[in-house]
C-alpha cells in the first residue's frame, strides 16, 4: 500500500471514521477492531494497546542500550504491555535502516523494523521514498521540531561537549579554539567516522559555527579549516573514540554528544575520572528523527512504541538518560521534570546559546562537509 | 557397476597427472557426466543461489540512480573519481603488502613448527592458534593494537620509560597509516598462511630431503628444486587468499581508522551504511569495481600458475 | 578408520617403512626454525597482553580480574556462544559436504572448471556482508518463499562467509596427495564413488580438513552482519553491544572469546587427530 500525502478530504473522511471506531472502542463495546491504519490521526491508548497485544511484538533498530538511556526505555516498554521486542543491528547507521525498510517490504517477519530512529537530515530520503507512515502522536502539538504531515518527529536532542581524561587532561578546554593548544598534541578525537556519522559531521559543523560566531554562512568551510589546522599540529586523533578508547588513553579528548559523555562518565565511575565542558561558542545540538515504517509488520505496536516515547514518562526516561527530550521545554513550563534529573545535566546556561539548524540547512552542510573533507584536511 | 568402473578408470587412465601431456583424443561417455553434475551441482546451485543472485544486484543498482533510473554516472564516478582512484590504490597496496609480507612470515612459521623439527606439541599450538587468530578481527583486534602501540599502548609506555619520548605526543609519530594497518593486518594474514600451507608443507616427503642429500644437493638444492616447484601452485593460490582477505577487509579497518585511511571496503561502507552519505548506486559500482579488479587478479594467478606448472615435474 | 590401501608402486612400499623407520622426534630441531616461532609469538602475545593490561585496569590503583568476573557470570553470555558454536558446528558439516567432493572433482576430472569455481570461492571477499545479507532478505524473505523465519538464511551466509578458507584448504590439501592414483587404487579393488570419498579422501585430507574447520568456527563464532540483521541471538551481537557500554569488560570479552574459540578448536584437533599409528598414505607425487 503505497503511503501518499493525504488530502484534506481524505483527512476529513478517515479522521470521521477513526473517530467513529475510537468513539465505539471508548464506549467499551468488546474489542476494537484493528483494522489496518489509513490515517495519519492519534488512536486511543486503549485500542493502540489491544492491537499491538494482539500483534505480540514490535521490531526495533538502531537503538543501542547506552545511548540516551534506551536500554531502560526498551525495558520498561517491553515489560509494561507484555510485548516481545526483536532489536535489530543497535549500530546500523540511517543508511542501514531505511535499507532494512526497503529490504524487507514483503516480509512479515521479525527481521522488518517498525520503527526507526534516523538522523535529522535523513528525513527527507525517507519521506521521498515512501518509507515512512504519518502518525501523530497524543502529544503532537507539543512537539516543536516535525514534520507537519506527521512522517517524522524529533524525539530528543544532545550538544556537543569535550569529554576528557583528567589522568591524561590537565586543564580542560574551554571553548573551541583551546583544542589547537599544543598540550593538547595528539588527544583529540571525534566519536565518529565524518563520511558515516551525524556526530562528526556537527562536530565539524560546531567548530565552523564557532569561528563564525554561529552564522551558518560559511560554518562549514570554516569548520574544516579548524580541523586541517588541528591535523596539522599533531592534535588530532584520526580514531573513532568510544569509551574504552577514552579511558585507555588513546583519545582522552573526546568530541560527543553530552548525553554519551556522561553516560560514559557513569560508566566509567571514575576510573578514569571524566571531565564534561560545554563549549562557549559553537553549542551545536543533533537532534534524531523518529518514524514508523510504512510497511511495518506490526502497525499497531509501532504507534504504541511511540505514545510510550513520546509521552511525559517516556521523555523523562531520555532525560534520564541526559539526553534533552524534544518537549523539554513544554514539560518545564507544566512543572513536571523532576529536580534530580535537571540537576545532572550541565547547567543550563550552558546550552542558553545552543544552535538548532533547519534540515536544509543540515542537509547542505553534510553534503559540503563531506564532499571537502578529504581534500581540505587531509590535503588529497 | 562394471560399466560405470569401465567408463571412470577409461578417463583417469588416459589423462596424465599434470595435464600437460596430451592423451589419445576419447569420447566422454554419457554415464559420467551425470555422475560429474551429481558431484558438483550442489556447490553450483548453492553458488547461484546465494552468491550471483543476491550479488545480482550489485549490478544492477550500480547503474541506477537514487531514483532508480538508468545511468553510467556511478562507473564513471567509481573508476575516475580523484577520491576513489585513491581508494582503489591504496586498498591494492595494502593488500600486496599484506600479501606478500603475509605469505612469506607465514611460510616461515609453517615451515618452523611443520618441518624445523620443533616439538610435536609446537606444531599443534601454532595450528589451533592460528585457528583463533585467523579470525580475530574488527574492534578486538584494532583495540588490542591501539592498546599495544597506540598514544598510551603498552610498547608505547615502555619506549616512554626507557627514552623519556612519547612517539605520538612528541615525536609525531602516528600509527594510522597504510604501514600501521598492515602491522594489525599481518595479524590475521599470518595464521591464514599457516593453516592453508600446514597440509602442503606436510605432504612434502622427507625421503626426497634424504634423496637429495644422497644426490650431494645441500638445503638451497632442495628447495630450489624440489620442495618450492611443488609447493608453488599451493603458495600462490593461498598468496592471492590472503590478497582478496586484505582487499575485502572492512570490519578491521573501520575500527583502526574509520575512514582516515581510503581503501575501497570503506569508502563502499560510507555510501551503504551510516548516517551520512548515502548513494548505493555509488557504492554498490565501487563492489563491482572491486569484483572486476578481483576477477583480473585472478587472470594474474591463472597465468603465474600455468608458468608454475612448468617447474612441476 | 579402515586399514591402510595396499601401495601401487614398489618404491611406496620402501617408503611406508622408511616412514615408520624415522620419527619427527629424531629431527634436530633449526635454530632457525625457534627464531622464527619466537618472533611469531612475540607479535601475537603482546596485543594480547596489552589487552589484558587493560582490562584488568578494572579498578582503580591495582590489577584486577573483576571484569572478567562480570562477563562469566552473565547468563547471556553463555547462550549467545552456546548458540554460535552450534550452528558453527552445523555450518562445518555442511560446508565440508559441499566442498570436498566439489574440490576432489574439480582436481580430478573437471580441471578447465578450476577457474571458474576458484573465483566463486573469491567472490565472497569482494561482496559486503550487509549487501549479501539484504540481498537474502529481498530474494528469500518475500512471499512465496519465505525463509527469513528458517535458520537457513544464516547457515548459507555463515557458508558463504567461509568458503574462500575452505575451499582454498581442502585444495592444498589435494594437491599435496596423489589423488589420481589414489582413486586408481581405490577403484580398482572395486570401490564406487561414494567408498572413496568416505574411506579415501576424507582420511586423506584430515590436517586440510582441520584447517578449514577451525577456520570456519572461527568466522562463525565473529559473524556480526547475518545475526544482527537476520535477528538471530548469536555471540557478536551481544560482543558488540557490550564493546558499547563497557570499557574493561570489553577488552575482557574481546580476551574470553579469544580463549573459548581457541579451546573449542582446539577440541575438534583432538576429536580430529585419528587412531595412534595412522599413517597418512600418499603414493609418490
Amino acid at each position: 500500500m503505497p503511503n501518499r500525502r493525504l488530502t484534506r478530504r481524505d483527512f476529513l473522511k478517515f479522521s470521521a471514521a477513526a473517530g467513529g471506531s475510537a468513539l465505539l472502542a471508548a464506549c467499551g463495546g468488546g474489542a476494537a477492531t484493528c483494522d489496518p491504519i489509513t490515517s495519519a490521526d492519534t488512536i486511543a491508548l486503549d485500542t493502540l494497546t489491544e492491537c499491538a497485544t494482539a500483534e505480540g511484538q514490535l521490531t526495533t533498530i538502531a537503538l543501542p542500550h547506552d545511548w540516551a538511556n534506551y536500554g531502560e526505555i526498551i525495558e520498561t516498554f517491553k515489560t509494561r504491555y507484555s510485548l516481545t521486542i526483536n532489536e535489530l543491528d543497535p549500530n546500523a547507521g540511517s543508511a542501514e535502516e531505511l535499507e532494512a525498510i526497503r529490504a524487507n517490504r514483503d516480509n512479515p517477519g521479525p527481521q522488518a523494523p517498525d520503527v526507526i530512529d534516523i538522523g535529522i537530515g535523513r528525513t527527507v530520503t525517507a519521506m521521498e521514498d515512501g518509507l515512512v507512515a504519518a502518525y501523530k502522536v497524543a502529544t503532537w502539538d507539543s512537539i516543536p521540531m516535525k514534520d507537519p504531515d506527521g512522517y517524522w518527529w524529533a524525539e530528543y536532542y544532545g550538544a556537543l561537549v569535550f569529554e576528557c581524561n583528567m589522568d591524561i587532561v590537565e586543564t580542560l578546554p574551554v571553548d573551541w579554539e583551546d583544542l589547537l593548544r599544543p598540550e593538547y598534541r595528539g588527544m583529540v578525537a571525534m566519536a565518529g567516522d565524518v563520511l558515516q556519522s551525524n556526530e562528526a559531521v556537527q562536530t565539524v559543523l560546531g567548530a565552523g559555527l564557532s569561528r563564525t560566531s554561529g552564522a551558518f554562512e560559511g560554518a562549514a568551510q570554516a569548520g574544516l579549516e579548524f580541523w586541517a589546522e588541528m591535523n596539522a599540529a599533531g592534535n588530532f586523533v584520526p580514531v573513532i573514540a568510544d569509551v574504552g578508547k577514552i579511558a585507555q588513553g588513546e583519545t582522552p579528548l573526546t568530541v560527543e554528544w553530552d548525553y554519551l559523555a556522561l553516560a560514559n562518565r557513569d560508566t566509567l565511575a571514575g576510573n578514569p575520572e571524566i571531565g564534561i565542558v560545554v563549549p562557549q561558542t559553537g553549542v551545536i545540538t543533533g537532534p534524531y528523527a523518529g518514524g514508523i515504517s510504512a510497511f511495518a509488520p506490526h502497525p499497531y505496536a509501532a504507534r504504541l512504541w511511540w505514545e510510550f516515547v513520546m509521552s511525559d514518562e517516556g521523555q523523562l526516561l531520555y532525560l534520564k538518560g541526559y539526553a534533552h527530550p524534544i518537549r523539554f521545554n513544554d514539560m518545564a513550563a507544566r512543572g513536571v521534570i523532576p529536580e534530580e534529573l535537571a540537576a545532572a545535566l550541565p547547567p543550563a546556561e550552558a546550552y542558553a546559546n545552543a544552535i538548532f539548524l533547519t534540515v536544509p540547512q543540515l542537509q547542505e552542510a553534510n553534503t559540503y562537509i563531506t564532499e571537502n573533507w578529504r581534500r581540505v584536511v587531509f590535503g588529497e | 557397476m562394471t560399466v560405470d568402473r569401465l567408463s571412470v578408470q577409461g578417463s583417469v587412465v588416459d589423462a596424465a597427472p599434470s595435464g600437460k601431456k596430451g592423451g589419445a583424443p576419447r569420447a566422454r561417455p554419457p554415464r559420467s557426466r551425470l555422475i560429474d553434475w551429481l558431484a558438483v551441482g550442489p556447490f553450483f546451485l548453492f553458488a547461484l543461489l546465494f552468491i550471483f543472485l543476491p550479488s545480482l544486484q550489485i549490478f544492477i543498482r550500480s547503474f541506477q540512480d537514487r531514483e532508480g533510473h538508468f545511468t553510467f554516472d556511478n562507473i564513471v564516478t567509481a573508476a575516475t573519481g580523484v577520491d576513489f582512484v585513491n581508494a582503489y590504490q591504496a586498498s591494492l597496496s595494502i593488500s600486496l603488502i599484506t600479501a606478500v609480507g603475509g605469505a612469506a612470515f607465514g611460510f616461515l612459521l609453517a615451515y618452523a613448527v611443520i618441518m624445523g623439527g620443533l616439538p610435536r606439541a609446537l606444531r599443534t599450538f601454532m595450528m589451533t592458534f592460528s585457528g583463533v587468530a585467523s579470525n580475530f578481527a574488527g574492534v578486538p583486534l584494532a583495540f588490542a593494537f591501539i592498546a599495544t602501540m597506540g598514544t598510551a599502548g603498552l610498547i608505547t609506555r615502555l619506549f616512554e620509560a626507557i627514552t623519556g619520548l612519547n612517539p605520538q605526543r612528541d615525536l609525531g609519530f602516528s600509527i594510522y597509516t597504510i604501514w600501521g594497518l598492515s602491522i594489525v593486518y599481518m595479524y590475521f594474514q599470518f595464521p591464514l598462511m599457516v593453516l592453508v600451507m600446514a597440509p602442503a608443507l606436510d605432504g612434502l616427503r622427507r625421503e626426497w630431503r634424504e634423496a637429495c642429500e644422497n644426490l650431494g644437493g645441500r638445503t638451497y638444492h632442495f628447495w630450489r628444486y624440489v620442495a618450492l616447484p611443488i609447493l608453488l601452485p599451493s603458495l600462490l593460490g593461498t598468496t592471492i587468499l590472503l590478497f582478496g582477505n586484505a582487499f575485502g577487509a572492512y570490519a578491521t579497518a573501520y575500527a583502526f581508522s574509520g575512514s582516515f585511511i581510503n581503501l575501497v571496503p570503506i569508502v563502499i561502507g560510507a555510501q551503504i551504511k551510516g548516517d551520512v552519505l548515502y548513494n548505493p548506486g555509488l557504492g554498490n559500482a565501487l563492489a563491482l569495481g572491486m569484483i572486476v579488479i578481483m576477477a583480473l587478479c585472478m587472470t594474474g594467478y591463472g597465468l603465474l600458475q600455468r608458468r608454475s606448472a612448468r617447474w612441476l615435474r | 578408520m579402515r586399514g591402510d590401501l595396499p601401495q601401487i608402486a614398489g618404491t611406496a612400499d620402501i617408503s611406508r617403512v622408511a616412514r615408520r623407520l624415522r620419527r619427527p622426534s629424531s629431527r634436530r630441531a633449526s635454530p632457525w626454525a625457534w627464531f622464527w616461532l619466537a618472533l611469531g609469538m612475540l607479535y601475537f602475545f603482546v596485543p594480547l597482553v596489552a589487552t589484558l593490561e587493560f582490562s584488568m585496569r578494572a579498578v582503580r590503583g591495582r590489577y584486577t580480574f573483576v571484569a572478567f568476573q562480570h562477563i562469566l557470570s552473565d547468563p547471556d553470555f553463555y547462550r549467545n556462544f552456546g548458540f554460535s558454536l552450534m550452528w558453527a558446528v552445523i555450518t562445518m558439516v555442511i560446508s565440508l559436504l559441499l566442498v570436498v567432493p566439489t574440490a576432489y572433482w574439480v582436481h580430478l576430472r573437471l580441471r578447465r572448471l578450476r577457474p571458474v569455481v576458484e573465483f566463486i570461492t573469491l567472490m565472497p571477499f569482494v561482496i559486503p556482508a550487509v549487501v549479501l545479507v539484504f540481498g537474502y532478505i529481498r530474494l528469500y524473505g518475500s512471499r512465496p518463499l519465505v525463509l527469513t523465519g528458517s535458520p537457513v538464511l544464516l547457515v548459507a551466509g555463515y557458508i558463504v562467509l567461509s568458503l574462500p578458507y575452505m575451499y582454498r584448504s581442502v585444495d592444498a590439501g589435494l594437491r599435496a596427495i596423489d589423488v589420481r592414483t589414489l582413486t586408481e587404487a581405490a577403484q580398482s579393488l572395486g570401490a564406487g564413488w561414494p567408498t572413496i570419498l568416505r574411506q579415501v579422501i576424507f582420511p586423506n585430507l584430515r590436517v586440510a580438513l582441520l584447517s578449514g574447520t577451525f577456520l570456519t568456527l572461527a568466522i562463525v563464532v565473529g559473524e556480526f552482519t547475518f545475526a544482527s540483521l537476520l535477528v538471530w541471538p548469536a555471540f557478536a551481537p551481544y560482543m558488540e553491544d557490550l564493546g558499547n557500554k563497557k570499557a574493561y569488560e570489553a577488552a575482557a570479552l574481546a580476551l574470553i572469546s579469544f580463549g573459548l574459540t581457541w579451546a573449542s578448536i582446539g577440541i575438534i584437533q583432538w576429536l580430529g587427530r585419528g587412531a595412534p599409528g595412522q599413517t597418512q598414505v600418499t603414493g609418490a607425487h
